[in-house]
């Protein structure tokens, strides 16, 4: 079954050169079919557009061109409200909120009103339950990466955009939350779509590979 | 040669002093990149003042309906002066009038309800100018943070933004630290009050032979009545430009200046 699709979508962004503002179109007429339960790798150079390509799914950037259809509904008809529930993220630089771990994680619970066990939540994402009263300012990078999972897990999400979620930790935090988030792609019937820089990386995540050059989207095959 | 007029000698040294102190401070400046803001601010200022000086007992001859046009006009160069600190956001020049003109209007009204100044235009053009200054200067202070503020955290607004928040959440806390910041200089102003810094109505009343006690119960009503209007204009103003950094679709713009 379908669950999002890509059709001809490109985009281009403004980069400052010396002081000198330049177009560079970095995702240029990508059509792409994604099925339910998919997980998607994506690698490419840096500065290629895996992060705007992840972005573009929901919506923190728009499309110059094209349509993303989400359950065949482009994401446009959708409200962010909607749109950015369903379709979870997590950043390459972890981010908490002011306030406690049970705060963070509890972040959808009081935006939704809805009642989710924060204890079996962090406990899926490896959070000991002795931190979940900590400030969570004060947690190590890698803690904080588990928090920012745990966070956007709380959202019940379709969809999970992980934009090189390991790169800025060190290696031993790094295996942790790789082996963290593969568990939960088993685990969840969750379609993820994982941005890496990281050949090897790539590797030890089965699913669909595919590498972002010169805007163009291309499958790898073993 | 025309003399000049005896009554005119004693006010050239200031004057001279003024240009000379406008230059120095600009000269002093340049190392900040204020140069040119602080030699055309202070020329603004001299001519406007001038002119002011000129005019101000015909002001306070004006009737009521005039003055109150007259302070509508200072309300919109006001709101005009922190539209261009916002760096000119979208809607920003009519919700920086109306801030600004609702809370000085919500809180210059009971000093002329309570009779505590009459309704003339030589009370309502002073008292309302420094509630429309005051108001701009917090505003603009409260404006200049929080942009830059939602500049610097675009990361943290993003990851509230992912989670499906709205853009008022997720630049809750870079208004917070708007309006605490702008309100710094009042606040200490506050605390301060008649210890560092004798305050100017009241020197006027008393120097216009007023009871002292009378002097410095209007001049404490007066002070926190204007820090009241100064955050709720900038709060206003915030609350109010908050979807200009934003699309409609909750995504935070790019183009921040």
């Amino acid at each position: 079954m379908t669950h999002l699709e890509l059709k001809d979508v490109s985009k281009a962004v403004w980069r400052n050169v010396n002081g000198t503002k330049i177009r560079s179109q970095i995702i240029s007429n990508i059509d792409l079919v994604v099925q339910r339960g998919d997980l998607v790798t994506i690698m490419g150079p840096s500065g290629s557009g895996k992060t705007t390509f992840l972005r573009l799914i929901n919506r923190l950037s728009e499309t110059d061109s094209g349509d993303i259809l989400l359950n065949n509904r482009n994401i446009k008809d959708y409200p962010p409200v909607e749109l950015r529930r369903k379709v979870g993220m997590v950043f390459q630089v972890p981010v908490v909120f002011r306030g406690s771990v049970r705060d963070n994680l509890g972040f959808g619970m009081k935006l939704w009103g809805e009642d989710i066990d924060l204890n079996v939540l962090a406990r899926d994402a490896d959070i000991p339950e002795s931190l979940l009263d900590a400030g969570a300012e004060q947690l190590s990078v890698g803690e904080k990466q588990r928090v920012c999972i745990a966070r956007a897990l709380a959202n019940r999400p379709e969809i999970l955009l992980l934009d090189e979620p390991t790169s800025s930790l060190d290696m031993e935090s790094a295996r942790i939350i790789e082996e963290l988030l593969l568990g939960l792609c088993e685990e969840k019937d969750l379609t993820i779509f994982w941005v890496t820089h990281e050949m090897e990386q790539a590797k030890r995540i089965v699913g669909r590979r595919f590498v972002l050059n010169k805007g163009r989207l291309e499958e790898e095959h073993d | 040669m025309t003399e000049i007029p005896a009554e005119l000698i004693p006010k050239i040294p200031i004057l001279v002093l003024t240009m000379i102190l406008i230059l120095l401070s600009a000269a002093f400046a340049r190392r900040f990149g204020l140069g040119r803001d602080i030699s055309l601010a202070g020329t603004r200022a001299l001519i406007q003042i001038l002119i002011l000086a000129s005019v101000i007992l015909l002001l306070f001859e004006m009737s009521i309906y005039w003055s109150v046009l007259m302070l509508l006009a200072m309300t919109a160069i006001a709101g005009h002066t922190t539209y261009a600190r916002s760096g000119k956001l979208e809607k920003g020049l009519p919700m920086s009038i109306i801030s600004i003109l609702l809370a000085s209007v919500l809180l210059l009204t009971p000093f002329f309800l309570l009779n505590i100044f009459p309704l003339e235009a030589r009370y309502l053009i002073p008292t309302g100018s420094i509630f429309i200054g005051n108001a701009m200067n917090i505003s603009s202070l409260a404006i200049d943070r929080y942009k830059g503020e939602i500049k610097n955290k675009r990361n943290e607004i993003e990851a509230y933004l992912a989670l499906g928040a709205s853009p008022k959440i997720a630049t809750a806390a870079c208004l917070t630290q708007g309006i605490n910041s702008a309100l710094i200089p009042s606040i200490d102003n506050m605390k301060n009050l008649g210890l560092v810094w004798i305050p100017g109505v009241m020197t006027g009343l008393l120097l216009g032979g007023a009871d002292p006690l009378e002097a410095a119960s209007i001049q404490i009503a007066l002070f926190t009545s204007i820090m009241a209007a100064g955050m709720l204009a900038s709060s206003l103003l915030l609350h109010f430009s908050t979807e200009s950094f934003f699309t409609g679709a909750w995504q935070l713009r790019d183009d921040l200046e």
